[in-house]
C-alpha cells in the first residue's frame, strides 16, 4: 500500500476490537499505537502525530464527536475514519459533518480497511499540498515582513531554504527594504534560533575600534581597555553574527574577518591565544558588492566566503500592492499608539500610495504615515494631510494625484526605476515646510565654465544637473522637478534613455 | 447457527499471522471474562447504565471477531425497550461466551488452509 510508514492511531476502549485493527494494520506495514479514551487520544495525537485516526464513537470519557472537535481544536490535522456499528449510519453521517474524511462499519474486513485507509491518506496528501501551496503565494506576513507581493514571496522563500544550513547569506537592496529584519528572519527560522542574534553595524563604529566590537579584547589591551570585554563574534557563539554595512568595513579589518570565517576562530585584541566559536553569518549593504570587490573597496575571497547565498530585497515600488499594506498596518498601529481616530485611507490618498515611488523604501512609508498621524485626526486620511512631497509634480501641481472621476491610477510599474545605489535615508516628511530651494554651488553644472575648462556637451550638463536635483531631494522625481521648474515626466523620460544608453 | 460466523473469523485467522490470531484469541477471552463480570454486577445492583455499556462493549468486542450469536444476545441486552430479564441474558451471555471462545480456540489450533 502506498502509505505504508504511515502511523495510525486506534481509537478503542474494547481491548479485543483494538487488536483486531491493530493486527490488521500491522500487515500492511503501518505503524500503530492504540488510545482507549477521547483523552488519551488527544494526548498522544498532540505527541505523535499520526496520519490517520481510527475513531470509534462510543468511548469512556466523551464522545468520538467531541474527541474530533478537540483534535481539531489542537490543531491535529490526522484524516479521521470513524468506525461504526451496524446499523449507526446516522452516526457516520454526522461524524462527516463533523470533519471525519470516510467511515467503516465494524466488523471489516483487511481488503475494506485497506482501501478505506488508502483513499483517507491520499486525501490528507492532497489537502496538506494545498494548504502549503497556498501559504506559499499568499503569505502577506513572514516573521517582521508585511508584504503579499510576489518578490516578497521569493524572498521568503529563499529565507525559509537557507534557514537550516550554516550557509552565509548576503543580503543586497537599498536603504529601509528591511535588511536588517531580513538577517532576523534568517536567525529566526533557522536551528539556531535558540541562541543569540548579533547585530553589528560596521558603517557605525570607529575604524579603531571595530576590531575590539567584533572579537572583544583582554585588560590592558589598549589605553582605556580596564576590563576585558567580549566581542560580537563571542556573544554570537551557537547563534547568528549580523555584519550590517559590511561595504563600510576598513580593508585591514577585512583580512581578518576573513581568517574568522575561513576557521571559525579568533583572537581577541591582546589575548595571546585564539579562541574558536560556532557562527553563522549574514552581512548586508546597500551598495553593489561585486562593483565594491571591482574598485578594490572589498577584498574578493572575502567576497566569496561572505556572497554564498545571496538575498535581495525588492525596493518597495517593486513590490506593487504591498505598500497600500504596509500603510495600513502602519496606520493602525500608529492610531492606536497615538490615539487617534483614523482607521483608513480614502480611495485617492490610496492611488497617491500606490503610484508615489518611495525612494527611501519602507522606512519612508513609515515616517509618511507617523508624521500624517501625529498632526491629523479623523476616520480616514485624506488628501489634504498628505505631506506635500507625495504630490508634488501632479497635473497643475502636478504630478501623481488621480483623476477623481475615475482615470486609470498610475501603474507602479509604470514609474522609473531610480538608480539604487544613491537612494539616501528618506527624508521625514514635513507637511508644513516650504518646498527647499535649490541653489547650485559652485561647481553646479549651470555656473559658467572657466575660461580654461573646455565647454562640455549640453546634453551632459543636463544630465548632470538633473542627477544633481534628484540627489538634492533623495531620487524624487516629482519633487526634483519642482526644483528644475519642468515636468517630471521629462525626467522619467530621460531616465529611461539613460538607462537605455547604458545598457545599450 | 455455529457460535462463530466463519466468514469473519475464518478470514481473520487466514490472513494474520498464527500469533496475532492468538493474542486476538486471548484478548478476547480477557475482554469476555471482565464484561461479562461487569454485566452481572451491574444486574445484581440494578445499575441500568452500567448493564447497557458493558452489554455495548461485549458486542462490539464479540463483532469483531464474528460471535455472531453473542453479538446478538448483547445487543438485545443493550436494547432499552426489549422486556427480556438482564439476569436471563447475562446467564445467555456466559453460555454464548463459552461456546464462543471454544469455536475460535479450535481454529486457532487449526486456522483455515493448514494442514
Amino acid at each position: 500500500m502506498a502509505a505504508s510508514a504511515a502511523r495510525i492511531l486506534i481509537v478503542e476502549d474494547t481491548p479485543t476490537q483494538a487488536e483486531v485493527a491493530g493486527a490488521l494494520l500491522r500487515t500492511l506495514g503501518l505503524e500503530t499505537r492504540v488510545a482507549e479514551t477521547g483523552a488519551q487520544a488527544i494526548s498522544i495525537a498532540q505527541t505523535w502525530r499520526p496520519d490517520a485516526i481510527l475513531m470509534d464513537l462510543e468511548l469512556p470519557d466523551f464522545s468520538g464527536f467531541e474527541t474530533m472537535r478537540r483534535l481539531r481544536t489542537e490543531g491535529v490535522e490526522a484524516a479521521i475514519i470513524v468506525v461504526t456499528a451496524h446499523g449507526s449510519v446516522n452516526h457516520a453521517v454526522e461524524a462527516m459533518r463533523e470533519g471525519a474524511v470516510d467511515f467503516i462499519v465494524k466488523p471489516y474486513a483487511k481488503a475494506r480497511l485497506t482501501v478505506t485507509l488508502q483513499n483517507a491518506l491520499e486525501k490528507r496528501a492532497l489537502a496538506t499540498e494545498l494548504r502549503e501551496a497556498k501559504a506559499q503565494l499568499g503569505r502577506d506576513r513572514f516573521f517582521g515582513f508585511i508584504g503579499a507581493s510576489a518578490t516578497m514571496q521569493a524572498v521568503y522563500r529563499t529565507i525559509e531554504s537557507v534557514a537550516a544550513s550554516k550557509a552565509s547569506v548576503f543580503i543586497t537592496g537599498e536603504s529601509g527594504t528591511g535588511k536588517e529584519l531580513a538577517a532576523e528572519a534568517v536567525h529566526r527560522a533557522s536551528p539556531r534560533k535558540g541562541r543569540a542574534f548579533v547585530t553589528l553595524n560596521c558603517g557605525a563604529i570607529p575604524r579603531d575600534l571595530l576590531e575590539s566590537e567584533i572579537f572583544g579584547h583582554v585588560k590592558g589591551a589598549f589605553t582605556g581597555a580596564t576590563d576585558s570585554r567580549a566581542g560580537a563574534a563571542k556573544l554570537a557563539d551557537g547563534g547568528t553574527l549580523f555584519l550590517d554595512e559590511i561595504g563600510e568595513m576598513p580593508i585591514e579589518m577585512q583580512v581578518k574577518l576573513l581568517r574568522f570565517v575561513q576557521t571559525g576562530t579568533f583572537q581577541p585584541v591582546g589575548a595571546s591565544r585564539p579562541e574558536k566559536v560556532d557562527v553563522r553569518i549574514v552581512s548586508a549593504t546597500n551598495r553593489d558588492p561585486w562593483v565594491e570587490v571591482e574598485t578594490g573597496r572589498f577584498r574578493e575571497d572575502l567576497y566569496y566566503r561572505l556572497y554564498v547565498v545571496p538575498l535581495h530585497l525588492p525596493p518597495l515600488r517593486e513590490r506593487g500592492e504591498d505598500s497600500l499594506l504596509i500603510a495600513r498596518h502602519f496606520l493602525a498601529a500608529f492610531a492606536r499608539e497615538e490615539g487617534k481616530r483614523l482607521r483608513g485611507f480614502t480611495w485617492e490618498v490610496e492611488q497617491v500610495l500606490r503610484a508615489y515611488s518611495w525612494p527611501g523604501n519602507v522606512r519612508q512609508l513609515q515616517n509618511v504615515v507617523r508624521n500624517i498621524v501625529v498632526l491629523h485626526d479623523g476616520d480616514r486620511v485624506e488628501m489634504s494631510m498628505l505631506p506635500p512631497m507625495l504630490l508634488r509634480g501632479a497635473p497643475g501641481q502636478g504630478a501623481v494625484v488621480p483623476d477623481p472621476v475615475g482615470a486609470p491610477p498610475v501603474e507602479p510599474e509604470a514609474l522609473p526605476v531610480v538608480p539604487p545605489c544613491v537612494a539616501k535615508e528618506p527624508p521625514v516628511p514635513m507637511p508644513a515646510q516650504p518646498a527647499p530651494t535649490f541653489a547650485p554651488h559652485q561647481a553646479a553644472p549651470l555656473a559658467p565654465p572657466p575660461q580654461n575648462e573646455a565647454f562640455q556637451p549640453l546634453a551632459e550638463v543636463e544630465k548632470r544637473h538633473i542627477l544633481a536635483a534628484l540627489d538634492r531631494v533623495a531620487q524624487d522625481v516629482p519633487r526634483a522637478a519642482a526644483l528644475l521648474g519642468i515636468n517630471p515626466s521629462t525626467i522619467y523620460r530621460k531616465l529611461q534613455a539613460w538607462r537605455s544608453d547604458a545598457s545599450g | 447457527m455455529n457460535a462463530i460466523d466463519p466468514e469473519i473469523a475464518g478470514q481473520l485467522a487466514s490472513e494474520l499471522p498464527r500469533e496475532d490470531f492468538v493474542r486476538i484469541v486471548r484478548t478476547f477471552e480477557d475482554d469476555l471474562g471482565r464484561l461479562a463480570r461487569l454485566l452481572e454486577a451491574a444486574v445484581a445492583a440494578g445499575d441500568e447504565e452500567g448493564y447497557r455499556r458493558s452489554a455495548h462493549s461485549l458486542a462490539g468486542a464479540a463483532a469483531a471477531v464474528g460471535a455472531r450469536r453473542l453479538e446478538q444476545v448483547a445487543r438485545i441486552a443493550m436494547d432499552h425497550r426489549n422486556p427480556a430479564d438482564p439476569r436471563v441474558l447475562a446467564l445467555q451471555v456466559r453460555q454464548e461466551a463459552s461456546e464462543a471462545l471454544a469455536e475460535l480456540s479450535a481454529l486457532a489450533e487449526h486456522p483455515p488452509g493448514a494442514s
